[in-house]
């Protein structure tokens, strides 16, 4: 069995990977998880200054599905080069390190500085955080996503990955964009805005108001985007959103799908992707293929 | 820098060895999970999750109540005591025996070692007097915890427990056959002082220690006497969790540094706090949420 994922110039152990925001610093794992059975870790999004985060609750538990409201809560770039990295570098899989601009010129200096870095199998740039303050997402339009892919590909070597929202009108104009700036893969799909509220305070439970839904809730949507994304556009796909079980995974494969990266999973099931793993084999086998690439976009 | 060797927890799938109501509403539910329950220790908590469903999807956290020994003396399953409030204890309380559940744990740092301290005073509200059975047990020597032998460490131990009236208060007997003094309050007199927990305690001698757990308003009354008293203050927090490991951020509370305040991790650097570290929010006087 070849279970070897290739996402153009980024050649993973496997197509599982665990995704930022939902696996810390992956030192909180340590010792119960067995970082070599993972195709790769996604850290943490780090941004260029610390952020205190938002304020509690930060989280709500939904349908099938929970909201998150973290505000990319990090002690800042230097302190992930100096803290978390050297740690990181250590773990026996891939690391993509995973960072958010408050504006182009930040991607830019970040990428750069992170660039210079040893330890590292690739770049994701989370473009599409909903919790920051602003409210917006920052990839919503074609152009923008375009350049600061483009300018981040001059400063910086690594394989790059563009991380989508889904909470646009046409994921695939976006996507296409990244592809066209010089993007090495797509990931998608970030959280989808959502809002829990308690009606007898008449107040939101998010201490943000709003927040992003994640979770087996949303696996349908995140499906039909990559599927229409994979179809559509030239660069390889990771398909984020749900993804719980060896079930799950092979759904995204099929769909089009080079690699996936399971999120909340972590939360509920801390060993979930180290057992998806062991479970890939005998999946491929019903589909009476001995490699991952034989089931990649295989959708009737 | 942690060093990645020794797991930090553990996740299994738990059989249920009993679960039996203790007070209105209130459960004590038995987990057969002996290599859990060979290494928790008093205050630190476990996460607990149904097992086949997605609804509710995320575990919740509970505290240790206590351990179960075998015949041999060995540690074979965990008491956890619950008060039915959402959708997931509501389907725990319906749980039999052999029925399964998730489990990961144990978590977090647990109460620190008072050992010396002639008096030690617990303050719990609502339903936070459940991480202190195990914490008497532990203070007057009755029993060891993660591998530690018996050992007397304080020579009394209080328990001051403030509950909404009376068919509420649970394991007040266990608490007495541990070995504490219990005192009770009510908010309506039903049983014990009529009034808040706080202001029981404070008719009495101050301790030489006090640890909390309970109801935001109680802490911070709690940690406001500590202050008054001069008496050191430990606060077992309860925040909303997603994980209980440390990889979400959603448990903070803020917590001071050299420059003011950052939100920290309850899972991970609590849920037991030196009540002088914690930093209030400006707007709300609250420590969290
Ligand atoms: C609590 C939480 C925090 C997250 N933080 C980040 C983050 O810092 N950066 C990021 O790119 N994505 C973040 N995400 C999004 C996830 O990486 C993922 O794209 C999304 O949750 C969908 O996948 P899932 O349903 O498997 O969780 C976060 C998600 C959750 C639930
Ligand atoms: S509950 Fe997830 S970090 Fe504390």
């Amino acid at each position: 069995m070849d279970l070897s994922a290739t996402l153009g110039r980024l050649t993973l152990r496997n197509p599982i990977l665990v995704a930022s925001g939902t696996f810390g610093y992956a030192r909180e794992m340590a010792g119960l998880v067995d970082f070599s059975k993972l195709g790769g870790i996604v850290p943490k999004t780090v941004t260029q200054k610390p952020r205190p985060g938002n304020a509690p609750p930060r989280t709500v538990e939904t349908a099938s599905g929970m909201l998150n409201a973290i505000g990319l809560d990090n002690d800042g770039i230097d302190h992930f080069i100096a803290h978390h990295l050297p740690y990181l570098r250590t773990l026996p899989t891939a690391i993509i390190a995973n960072i958010a601009g408050k504006s182009e010129d930040e991607f830019v200096q970040m990428a750069e500085q992170i660039g210079k870095e040893s330890g590292l199998a690739a770049l994701e740039l989370n473009l599409s955080c909903p919790n920051v303050s602003g409210g917006v997402d920052f990839a919503i339009h074609p152009e923008v996503t375009h350049r600061v892919i483009e300018r981040v590909r001059a400063v910086c070597p690594l394989p790059l990955i563009a991380k989508l929202t889904p909470n646009v009108t046409d994921v695939v104009a976006i996507a296409r964009a990244a592809a066209d700036g010089g993007a090495d893969c797509v990931s998608l799909i970030n959280t989808i805005m959502g809002m829990a509220i308690d009606w007898k305070k008449r107040r939101p439970i998010l201490g943000n108001t709003t927040g992003g839904l994640s979770g087996p809730a949303i696996k349908p949507v995140a499906l039909r985007m990559v599927w229409q994304v994979a179809r559509q556009v030239k660069v390889p796909v990771i398909g984020i959103g749900g993804i719980a079980t060896v079930d799950d995974v092979m759904e995204f494969l099929v769909a089009g799908a080079s690699a996936v990266q399971m999120g909340t999973v972590n939360f509920y099931d801390p060993s979930a992707a180290m057992r998806v793993v062991g479970q890939l084999p005998e999946a491929l086998g019903v589909l009476g293929a001995s490699s991952i690439r034989e089931v990649v976009g295989t959708l009737d | 820098m942690e060093l990645a060797t020794a797991p930090r927890f553990l996740q299994v799938t738990s059989r249920v060895a009993e679960n039996v109501l203790l007070a209105r509403n209130t459960f004590r539910i038995r987990l057969h999970a002996p290599e859990l329950a060979a290494r928790i220790r008093p205050g630190q908590f476990l996460m607990v999750r149904l097992a086949g469903t997605s609804d509710p999807l995320l575990g919740r956290p509970f505290a240790l109540y206590d351990t179960v020994l075998d015949a041999q003396d060995r540690p074979i399953a965990l008491d956890v005591v619950y008060l039915v409030v959402g959708k997931m204890t509501t389907r725990l309380a319906t749980l039999r025996p052999d029925d399964r559940v998730e489990l990961w744990g144990p978590l977090g740092n647990g109460f620190p070692d008072l050992s010396g301290r002639e008096h030690v005073a617990l303050v719990a509200g609502g339903i936070g007097q459940t991480p202190f059975l195990a914490h008497v047990r532990e203070l007057l020597g009755k029993r060891g915890y993660g591998g530690d032998p018996a050992r007397r460490r304080v020579q009394r131990v209080s328990l001051y427990y403030g509950v909404r009236t009376a068919d509420l208060a649970a394991g007040v007997e266990d608490f007495e056959r541990a070995g504490a003094a219990v005192h009770v309050a009510s908010d309506d007199g039903s049983v014990g002082f009529h009034g808040f927990v706080t202001q029981l305690l404070g008719r009495h001698e101050p301790p030489a220690h006090l640890v909390g757990c309970g109801p935001e308003p109680m802490l911070r009354a709690l940690a406001n006497l500590a202050g008054t008293w001069k008496v050191p203050c430990h606060l077992s927090l309860e925040t909303p969790m997603a994980c209980g490991v440390g990889i979400c951020f959603s448990c903070v509370t803020r917590v001071r540094t050299d420059d003011g305040w950052d939100y920290r991790r309850v899972c991970v650097e609590g849920p037991v706090f030196d009540a002088a570290n914690l930093a209030r929010d400006d707007r709300t006087g609250m420590h969290h949420g």
